[in-house]
């Protein structure tokens, strides 16, 4: 196989391009950073009505991501969908790189991040916050030591052939040497295990992170059961519509294998979205039809205004009708690349997805005319970022795309050494 | 008038005797963890809003009283104004912090941080808020307000200087310290209840309209007026604010 690198098929201009944006993203993320610490949380625009604003959106965006990609590795282990054992080190990566970015936009967000451990020393266990915090970093072991067994023979024979960063994959290996037959079926009868425990706790860590919201009584759009169900569905897009970008542009699988996968996920990734549009939709009707006034409120504040154009733009518009179109399609479902496109316009989708689950629906105040009770910016009603937080969100963003452009030329994540094991040869 | 010096007479000498009662079981309030009521008191509220004149003196003097920097403000009024000219009404309503018996923002706060003492009120640790904002969100009733940060002037003002005297801290503002980058709420002024002194809005009240004392005491008064808090609660209808969400809230309102 040769080791030619993928991205070379990128026109130059647009690769340099990419990477002149990718660093100004880092720049953009070093600004807003500087002015995090310096100032606090003094730029930034939440109020009193809208406690959670675009980071707490990204934070559940980056979780779901991850959540949704970690569930895909699952899918060869436990559902027999061996099509996907491909994917599985370079899903793996990815669910742990956009866990990473979620905890650093969560630590933007919090007012004393560096007291974060007083959730493990001080943990109040009626609080959904804290059993995240207890099930945020079991998921984290598990990533890592699934990510561990998918790599480690790859790395062990890489070391043998002196192939690659040795002294990393020696490291990453924690010193093992084994590649027999044995030892691989070793790691495989533990990823199953893993595969199992990590499907409970994933569903899990997205159904508490649903409940954070769905408990929150004071906010009406949020309560009820229906939105840690909408968090979990929405991740398994978001793995999808990730994935489905991902192995479009960087895999280096052989052509036929990588078009079967891309369009195996991207089938997935609109069927999931369809499932979310039926749900939005019952709950739109409910809402308009029902007219009770706060729900009412809180839809038109999505629907309208200045999140109007984040629901039907983002959401609705590139978030699933254009993916919906190149999947079904016939001159597009069976191009890698235009089915890739629609990952990457699913991916962008379901940003505007967790802006309108979380932002909307504290735009209306939790007493009418509350706004004018006080005279200051903070009690103002409406939200709309600051700079300092698109600074940090973008940050975040070319951050993840560096961490994940090191991972593909760091670790073995090509996975076309497993085409041969995914056909059961 | 013989009913009000009968009155006036006892509230004298009950009153005076409520108000020692007080202070005598709030032995000293050096910071949230220290000294507690016994669990026969319960402090509330009765507001009554036909007294309110909308004048914001409690907004006022709980700001000046906690030390709370802009965007910060524990009591606030709101403003309802309902018809159409000439029928036209308008009426006010002080919120303080509800004090529920069931909170969400204590059910909710990861940390501990923020937890309900056994005389009802709600108070928080600053030193381990991680200033999360999940009470806030959770609050029915916005009754908590996270300090961004801000000040009145770029160059502090003499009464910003003075540390709070919130929870017998004595903290002073400084950035990146707490309570800078945490939530926080009413207390009912509990550094002021340790002295045997009320609530400063309450105190404050031109129209008479907050009343304050102990709502679990069947003979408890208002500290500052003087009436039977039982007895304003049954001669008039009252309520309170989103009773249906069944926060048990402490504060009432007449109707």
């Amino acid at each position: 196989m040769p080791r030619k690198n993928e991205t070379s098929r990128i026109p130059l201009p647009l690769r340099l391009a990419a990477y002149a944006l990718l660093v100004l993203g880092l720049l953009a993320g070093a600004a807003g950073l500087l002015e995090l610490v310096t100032d606090g949380h003094l730029h930034e625009n939440t109020t009193l009505h809208v406690p959670w604003g675009l980071w707490v959106a990204m934070y559940i965006f980056f979780l779901g991501l991850s959540a949704g990609a970690f569930l895909i590795t699952t899918l060869p282990y436990l559902f027999g969908v061996r099509r996907l054992e491909p994917i599985g080190p370079l899903a793996l990566v990815t669910s742990l790189v956009c866990l990473l970015l979620a905890g650093l936009l969560i630590m933007a967000d919090l007012g004393h991040p560096l007291r974060m451990y007083q959730v493990m020393l001080s943990m109040n266990l009626t609080s959904p916050m804290a059993w995240m915090g207890i099930l945020y970093s079991i998921y984290a072991v598990i990533i890592v030591s699934h990510l561990y067994l998918v790599l480690r023979p790859t790395m062990v024979a890489r070391v043998k052939e002196g192939t690659g960063p040795t002294a990393l994959y020696r490291l990453l290996a924690l010193r093992s040497r084994r590649t027999d037959a044995a030892s691989v079926a070793g790691d495989r009868r533990w990823l199953r295990r893993l595969s199992v425990m990590g499907i409970a706790v994933t569903v899990l860590v997205l159904g508490c992170e649903g409940s954070i919201f769905a408990v929150a009584k004071a906010r009406p759009h949020w309560f009820g059961g229906l939105f840690p169900l909408v968090i979990l569905i929405s991740a398994l897009a978001s793995g999808g519509a990730l994935m489905t970008f991902l192995t479009a542009i960087s895999t280096r699988l052989p052509a036929e294998e990588k078009q079967g996968i891309v369009r195996w996920l991207a089938v997935f990734m609109v069927s999931i979205l369809t499932l979310e549009m039926l749900i939005l939709g019952t709950e739109l009707f409910t809402a308009f039809y029902g007219g009770v006034e706060h729900e009412l409120h809180t839809w038109e504040a999505t629907v309208t205004g200045p999140y109007g154009l984040n629901f039907w733009g983002l959401q609705i518009g590139l978030g699933f009708m254009l993916p919906l179109l190149l999947v079904l399609s016939p001159g597009s479902r069976r191009s890698t690349t235009w089915l890739g496109l629609a990952g990457f316009l699913g991916v962008i989708g379901l940003i505007g997805t967790r802006i309108s689950l979380v932002i909307p629906a504290q735009l209306v105040p939790v007493f009418e005319g509350f706004g004018d009770a006080y005279k200051h910016m903070r009690f103002q009603e409406g939200y709309l970022p600051s700079t300092g937080e698109w600074l940090i969100t973008v940050g975040v963003f070319a951050l993840g795309c560096w961490l994940l452009l090191a991972a593909f030329r760091l670790l073995p994540l090509d996975g076309s050494h497993l085409v041969a094991q995914s056909k059961g040869v | 008038m013989k009913m009000k010096l009968t009155r006036r007479n006892f509230l004298k000498g009950s009153g005076a005797a409520c108000l020692t009662a007080a202070a005598s079981t709030l032995p000293g309030c050096s910071g949230v963890g220290g000294s507690e009521e016994a669990s026969d008191t319960r402090w509330g509220m009765i507001i009554d809003p036909r007294r309110c004149v909308g004048c914001r003196a409690c907004t006022v003097a709980c700001k000046a009283e906690n030390h709370t920097p802009p965007g910060v403000a524990y009591n606030v009024v709101l403003e309802e104004e309902r018809g159409s000219f000439p029928h036209v009404t308008r009426s006010y309503l002080t919120r303080p912090c509800m004090q529920c018996a069931r909170s969400s923002c204590t059910l909710v706060c990861p940390t501990k941080a923020t937890y309900k003492r056994s005389d009802g009120i709600t108070v928080i640790d600053y030193d381990k808020c991680i200033g999360c904002r999940y009470c806030i969100a959770a609050c029915p009733y916005g009754a908590r307000c996270f300090d961004y940060g801000h000040n009145y002037l770029a160059e502090l003002t003499p009464p910003e200087k003075q540390p709070s005297p919130e929870y017998g801290e004595n903290r002073q503002r400084a950035k990146g310290v707490s309570p800078m980058g945490n939530v926080r709420k009413c207390t009912f002024c509990l550094h002021r209840l340790a002295k045997g002194l009320n609530p400063a809005c309450a105190e404050t009240c031109i129209g008479h309209a907050i009343h304050f004392g102990n709502l679990a005491d069947p003979q408890g008064r208002c500290l500052i007026h003087g009436e039977s808090l039982q007895e304003l609660l049954v001669s008039r209808s009252s309520s309170r604010l989103k009773e249906e969400l069944g926060n048990e809230p402490s504060v009432y309102y007449l109707d």
